[in-house]
């Protein structure tokens, strides 16, 4: 019980860390409601008013997450202006200025909170959300705290230049954040001829098959972003554009919404009611669960297999619950002792526990609420993910120390399995204190009952132990 | 895609047209040079590509030139340190770009680590005017004006390397370490593990010089090494002395000798010298794109602690 309120605690303390970002989106997202008439002070007294005219988003299209990647010099923001500009002119867009996109004040303010989305548009058949990559390091940070994602991503190439040597590193990026899709645009033909723009897609299809990416498959459309946004040339201007956000809505595949995967509820409370059974509550992550569906609940090593005989929401009785519903669910033939908060109620098979992961995590600096100190390897530090927590040991792979305020490859290994899959994102504590957060990009095999016990020795018989293992 | 036809057809019905592209293309493969450039020196040599490579070189450093003229002024926050040790020489050195993805590339790894390696060269040069150590601060000008094992100074390097990047980038600061011959200097930079040629690479790095104190058998190179790691993670501001109060919060002392050693928390860095018999001479941490108060001039020699 005890350790159930410290969770419940902490977990409240890491929303609170966090809120600053669901902050951010809503202050976004409000922006984007019914018509607003604002009424600003100056200093000197005098009263403006600003209209605006808001309109209400309409969810009738898929929604996909892009990204431009390239040199700094090639021309990606002028080709966001691009896009929105010959949008625009088919009503699809609010057409935006370099400078707006280049300038605005708060999507430059850096922090764990940035550029949550820059610019929007839809095409006839999705709507958009484009983010521009500033850094390495700060795209890292934003995909690891979940204020980015990037679905697929369209890599800018100037065909005067070509490819420059560090679009080697923009590549890399692009796969280490799991982002198969990229969709190329060679920019700035009107300043250079056909056979420059052919060699440099020769170049670019080269590096990119060198690099992982299906290289001799990858769209590629030249065109001048510069043109479309003057309204010249339509034939390399806007025409180019259109092109291009065709091949980015054929290429680039609409993620799989979170209703259209097997269900999954992480378990919050488990309650046995006299004469009904046991009741698990909690709020349903993914899919679709209907009475009568078969279910499995795993966690803390166990697995049992079971049967949803009722859904409720709010004291009411429910024949089918979706992802994001606050449910209560009646499980036939188990008994609540077999059952903990922590463990999750799934659709049988559709998830494993694990104990080993490798992740990419962000280490909170002092300002954010983290350490003042970098940590080593073998640090003890406790996991929060869902409804559970468990205490876990850190090894750093590729470096020696990880210091406040850096994003960081990290293996964890866990005193017992839980649920958990790639992707899945995780907060890391240390007494009061909200180191960082991460996600798990690769599961690694399960540690055997020798590699556990190490988990928790200290320091001393750590050693004794290596030392006794080099000497063999 | 309309030019693409229209290169295809002239393909077909000029075979002068093909012989010209393969001309472009392998010359821009060996030289790496932009495309509007490999056009304009194979144009200017009738497509001579001995001597439009030729030319190319010899227009390196005025195309450069152009291009960092064009690109100064925009900010440089990111970038290296590199760090490197020669016996009893060692050097510390910033060097900036514009992203992190360019600190990431090759092409500017290899400026750093020569950077690193004229300073290293410039330092054996110098004579040792203050004893046990000399230090020797380096501006952004001094360190353009060194020249490199190549005949080539720093600043014209550096515009080769910012006219192959298409980003500014900037010689930041250096910092040279010349110690008498008991004392023993280490470096160390994180993230480790980037190395070319003896020259440590990261975001942060650091260099430290220890003095065993008597014949005490101690693995200096290890505890060096930890001392070094120590500098570049708890940045400590001073080293310290017994007259120094220790901070009632650990988690806020700046001193080194009272901070928590970094390999073991349990002990403290006063605790790990007195054990060794080695105490410490001097420090310098280096963290890539940190606040450097310019307001005070910088003298070209700075006596030790």
């Amino acid at each position: 019980m005890a350790s159930l309120i410290y969770g419940k605690i902490s977990n409240f303390s890491v929303l609170k860390s966090f809120h600053h970002i669901i902050f951010n989106t809503e202050s976004i997202l409000s922006s984007k409601k019914s018509p607003i008439l604002q009424v600003v002070t100056s200093r000197n007294g005098q009263k403006r008013f600003y209209a605006t005219e808001k309109k209400v988003y309409q969810r009738t299209k898929p929604h996909c997450n892009v990204g431009t990647i390239g040199h700094v010099d090639h021309g990606k923001t002028t080709l966001t202006a691009a896009i929105t500009k010959v949008l625009s002119d088919q009503k699809l867009a609010e057409a935006k200025k370099y400078t707006d996109i280049d300038n605005a004040p708060e999507e430059k303010a850096r922090g764990i909170t940035i550029n949550v989305a820059h610019v929007e548009y839809q095409t006839s058949s999705r709507h958009y959300a484009h983010t521009d990559c500033p850094g390495h390091a700060d795209y890292i940070k934003n995909m690891i705290t979940g204020a980015a994602q990037m679905d697929g991503a369209i890599l800018v190439v100037a065909a005067t230049d070509g490819v420059m040597p560090q679009t080697r590193e923009h590549l890399l990026l692009a796969k280490q954040i799991g982002v198969n899709h990229i969709v190329v645009f060679i920019n700035k033909v009107d300043a250079a001829d056909a056979e420059m723009v052919e060699l440099v897609e020769m170049e670019i299809r080269e590096l990119m098959s060198e690099m992982g990416f299906d290289g001799d498959n990858v769209p590629v459309i030249s065109g001048s972003a510069l043109y479309a946004l003057d309204g010249k040339d339509p034939e390399v201007g806007s025409k180019a554009i259109l092109k291009l956000l065709d091949e980015v809505d054929k290429y680039i595949p609409t993620p799989t919404r979170e209703l259209d995967k097997p269900f999954l509820l992480p378990v919050e409370h488990v309650y046995s009611i006299p004469g009904r059974g046991t009741v698990v509550t909690g709020r349903l992550e993914r899919g679709v669960v209907k009475k009568g569906a078969e279910c499995e609940f795993v966690g803390y090593t166990k697995k049992l297999k079971s049967t949803i005989s009722g859904i409720e929401m709010f004291h009411q009785i429910l024949d089918e619950a979706q992802a994001g519903d606050q449910l209560g669910a009646l499980v036939r033939g188990v008994k609540r002792d077999d059952l903990r908060r922590g463990m999750v109620m799934c659709k049988p098979g559709s998830v494993k526990s694990n104990d080993h992961i490798e992740a990419q995590v962000y280490i909170l600096n002092k300002e954010e609420g983290g350490r003042s100190k970098p940590f080593t390897s073998f640090i003890q530090m406790q996991m929060f993910c869902r409804t559970w927590d468990c205490s876990c040991q850190v090894v750093i792979p590729e470096k020696e120390m990880v210091m406040p305020g850096e994003d960081s490859k990290l293996i964890l290994k866990m005193i017992r399995p839980m649920v958990l899959e790639q992707g899945q994102r995780f907060t890391l504590r240390d007494g009061n204190l909200t180191l960082g957060t991460g996600v798990v990009t690769t599961v690694l095999p399960k540690l055997s009952e020798q590699e556990r016990q190490t988990i928790t020795e200290g320091k001393k018989a750590r050693e004794k132990r290596l030392a006794a293992d080099g000497g063999k | 895609m309309l030019p693409k036809v229209f290169a295809r057809y002239l393909h077909i019905h000029s075979s002068c047209w093909a012989a010209e592209k393969s001309l472009l293309a392998s010359l821009r493969k060996k030289t790496g040079y932009t495309f509007t450039n490999c056009k304009k020196a194979l144009e200017l040599h009738s497509n001579d590509l001995v001597h439009a490579e030729k030319w190319l070189n010899q227009q390196a450093q005025a195309l450069g030139w152009s291009k960092a003229t064009k690109l100064e002024g925009r900010q440089t926050t990111q970038g290296l340190v590199a760090v490197a040790i020669n016996n009893t020489n060692a050097t510390i050195v910033e060097v900036n770009c514009e992203t992190d993805f360019v600190a990431r590339n090759r092409t500017f790894q290899e400026m750093a680590e020569i950077a690193a390696q004229t300073c290293l060269r410039f330092t054996e040069q110098q004579s040792h005017i203050t004893k046990p150590l000399t230090k020797i601060n380096l501006d952004s000008d001094e360190l353009c004006k060194l020249q490199a094992a190549n005949g080539k100074t720093l600043s014209e390097q550096l515009i080769l390397m910012i006219g192959s990047l298409g980003e500014n980038a900037t010689l930041r600061r250096a910092v040279c370490f010349k110690a008498d011959n008991d004392i023993h200097l280490s470096a160390y930079a994180h993230p480790s593990g980037m190395q070319q040629n003896n020259v440590l690479l990261g975001r942060l790095g650091g260099l430290v010089a220890i003095r065993p104190k008597n014949e005490k058998e101690v693995d200096i190179e290890v505890l060096g090494k930890n001392l070094c790691q120590h500098v570049v993670g708890m940045d400590p501001k001073k080293i310290g002395t017994s007259d120094d109060e220790p901070a009632s919060n650990v988690d806020d002392e700046t001193c080194f000798i009272y901070q928590e050693y970094i390999v073991d928390d349990s002990i403290t860095v006063n605790e790990v010298l007195n054990e060794n018999d080695v105490e410490i001479v001097d420090y310098k941490r280096f963290e890539c794109g940190e606040n450097i108060n310019n307001s005070s001039p910088l003298s070209t020699i700075e006596t030790c602690q």
